[in-house]
């Protein structure tokens, strides 16, 4: 068993974990360490794969900004007198169903589009990733900023509205 | 192989959670795993060579343009939350019921 196989392996478990703990956990903060620790493993396996920007975007991005928002959040939405509360969920067959089924579906439909061969890491850099969005990729790029713009606005008017 | 039924296992985790969660917050964290597991599978069938996107650089600025989007949608998501909290002193989508016909 290669180094390479065990890093995989490990990231592998840490991603699942920290899925199963947002979607499972009652407590929030466990659902909020579960859900850092699931990114963190994403940023992981983006740096495992050769994607080393991609991986510090999502290091900075989710878990420098979503993650800080989202637990932000739960500060604010969740203030109780009496501790922490309990987050419920309402487990049942259909769920379970829908869920299972769908990774049925998916797993053997992409069967033949996973090549064979072994894992060659993305080849591309930092300089292929600026060339894209500079030139093919350049109408995604500004469409970003304006969708980010607008967020901005709309965070604005959401929040700020009531406030007088 | 790995790579999809764990990106695929991933997502479907998500899915679960965003079915049978009752906060809005605990939903709107399970999107984020269903968004980053999709990024995740793009990025490891590109790894593993599959022929991904017209030119070199496509598969990570579209990974890139997905944080970007979630980004965004983690920004709008939450000041909704947030108004909502506010408004009816909940959470809780069960009791969340105003508009319903």
């Amino acid at each position: 068993m290669s180094l390479a196989s065990i890093v995989f392996a490990v990231l592998g478990v840490v991603a699942v974990a920290g899925g199963i703990t947002t979607v499972f956990a009652r407590d929030v903060t466990r659902m909020a360490i579960g859900l850092g620790a699931f990114l963190l493993a994403v940023a992981g396996f983006f740096v495992y794969w050769g994607a080393t920007f991609l991986g510090v975007v999502q290091l900075f991005v989710y878990i420098g900004g979503v993650l800080v928002l989202m637990i932000f959040a739960i500060m604010l939405v969740h203030r109780s007198p009496e501790g922490s509360p309990e987050l419920e969920s309402r487990h049942d067959v259909a769920a379970i169903a829908v869920a299972g089924g769908l990774f049925f579906l998916v797993v053997t439909s992409l069967r033949g589009a996973v090549p064979d061969s072994v894992d060659q890491g993305i080849s591309s850099g930092t300089a292929e990733l600026t060339d894209a969005f500079l030139g093919p990729m350049l109408t995604h790029f500004e469409m970003g900023g304006v969708l980010l713009l607008a967020v901005l606005v709309a965070v604005v008017v959401i929040l700020g509205g009531d406030e007088r | 192989m790995s790579v999809v039924i764990i990106t695929v296992g991933l997502f479907c985790i998500g899915l679960y959670g965003v079915l049978t969660r009752r906060d809005l917050v605990a939903i709107l964290a399970s999107v984020e795993i269903m968004l980053g597991s999709a990024t995740l599978l793009l990025v490891g069938l590109a790894a593993a060579g599959a022929p991904l996107g017209a030119h070199e650089g496509a598969v990570e600025a579209t990974g890139v343009m997905v944080i970007v989007l979630a980004a965004a949608e983690a920004a709008v998501g939450l000041a909704l939350v947030i108004s909502v909290a506010r408004r009816f002193k909940t959470t809780r989508v069960d009791e969340l019921t105003e508009v319903k016909g």
